[in-house]
Parts: structure tokens; sequence; C-alpha cells
């Protein structure tokens, strides 16, 4: 199964897991306890949009990624404030879901 | 009288030397490839190539891959494994590299981590980056 699957990335999973990387990094340079709580939010959010979203619509990844590049500036600039940037991701998905 | 005992001992050292050339060779066909049929010299010299990662990189390697996937420790994650076929999707094989990277004190290249995709070739790449990053080091 896992064998015969191409490795190709398309260049929109390139940046998807780039953004995902940048947020992983950025999350080293916290607390230890600040950082488990941004890890563990930004997982479920990559992993729960990776089976929510077609594959296909790019037009909202495109639209996620530039949303989450915005949030991950964010968290680079700003020291601390894990959790009103985690509750902005939270009640953005949804403002999503429910519109 | 004198000649008998000559021939006796040159038998017996021709006889441990043949034993010991033999046994060397198997002890050294046994281990690498673990080859049950076929031909061992052929697999031997093939798997030194592509094994240029230490055991206990391998090691550490298979252990952060197990607690990433959330394996059972008695899992057994070979090298040639490909973390796909462990259940592990492109953001799992993220989270792995950027474990590794601080298991090792590496940084590895976008475009580098993205080719990762079983235990060996993340050994591999591990050993050539801290090889790198212990030449420039000291200097």
């Amino acid at each position: 199964m896992g064998a015969s699957r191409p490795q190709k990335l398309s260049g929109i999973q390139k940046q998807v897991l780039s953004l995902y990387r940048g947020f992983l990094r950025t999350a080293r340079a916290k607390t230890l306890e600040n950082r488990a709580h941004i890890e563990s939010l930004v997982s479920a959010e990559f992993r729960k949009n990776s089976e929510l979203i077609d594959r296909k619509n790019f037009l909202h990844i495109e639209y996620l990624l530039r949303r989450g590049k915005k949030q991950l500036d964010q968290l680079k600039t700003v020291d601390s404030v894990r959790l009103s940037s985690t509750n902005v991701e939270l009640s953005d998905t949804k403002q999503q879901s429910s519109g | 009288m004198a000649a008998v005992p000559v021939t006796c001992v040159r038998l017996t050292t021709s006889m441990h030397t043949t034993q010991i050339v033999g046994r060397t060779s198997t002890m050294k066909l046994v281990p690498m490839g673990r080859v049950k049929s076929g031909f061992p010299s052929l697999r031997t010299s093939r798997f030194q190539i592509s094994c240029s990662a230490k055991p206990e990189t391998l090691n550490k390697v298979c252990e952060v891959v197990k607690t990433q996937l959330a394996l059972a420790s008695d899992s057994v994650v070979e090298p040639d494994t490909k973390f796909a076929a462990l259940g592990a999707d492109s953001l799992d094989t993220v989270e792995i590299v950027m474990t590794l990277e601080e298991e090792f004190g590496i940084s590895v290249e976008e475009e580098n981590s993205q080719n990762i995709t079983t235990v060996q070739e993340a050994a591999d790449l591990i050993e050539k980056l801290v090889e790198k990053k212990n030449a420039s080091e000291p200097a």
C-alpha cells in the first residue's frame, strides 16, 4: 500500500507541509507548556482540515494557507500569546463551519 | 623417528587455519546480510554500501518513529519500512523529521526532508548532517 504510493507532492501540498513545519519550528522557541499547547492545537487543526477539505478545493486551501501564514507571523513576533492566538484560530474555524 | 612428529604438527596447523577462515567468513555473512538463500556475498556488499548509518542511529530513529506514530513498543520497525506503511501521513512525516532534528541537534533542509520515506533514509541523512556539523564545529 505505502510502497506503491508515489512520494511526489504537489506544490500546494509542499506549501502546507512547509507551513506546518514553520509552526512546529516556531513552537520550539516557546516555553515547554506553551509549546505543547501550540503543537497539539496546530496538529489538530491541520489534521482536521486534511480530512475535512477536499484535496481539489484549491481556493479554500489557499485561503487557509494565507491565514495560517499570518497566524504564524504573529506567533513569531509576539513572545507568548498562546491563548489569544489559539482562540482566534478556534473561533475562525467555527465561523467557517457555520457560515 | 624425528620425521613423524613434524608431519603431525603440519597437519594440525593447516587444519586450524582452514577452520578459522571458515568461521570468520560465516560470521561476516550471517549478521550483516540476514540472507537465507541466494548470493550471500553479493547481498552483503550491497548492504554495506546502502547501510552507511550506524546501528545506534538506526535504533534511535526507530524509537522516534515509534513514539511519534504511537506504535506499540514491541512492534518491529525495520530500516526498510516505509513510514507510510506504518500508517504515517505526510504530516506525521514532518513531525518525525522535526523530532529527529531535535534529537540529533541538526537541521534538515526542506527539500531533503520531503525525500525521507524510510528509517534507513532518515538515518543516512542524519549521519551525513551530523558529520557535517562535527566537521564544521571544531574549526
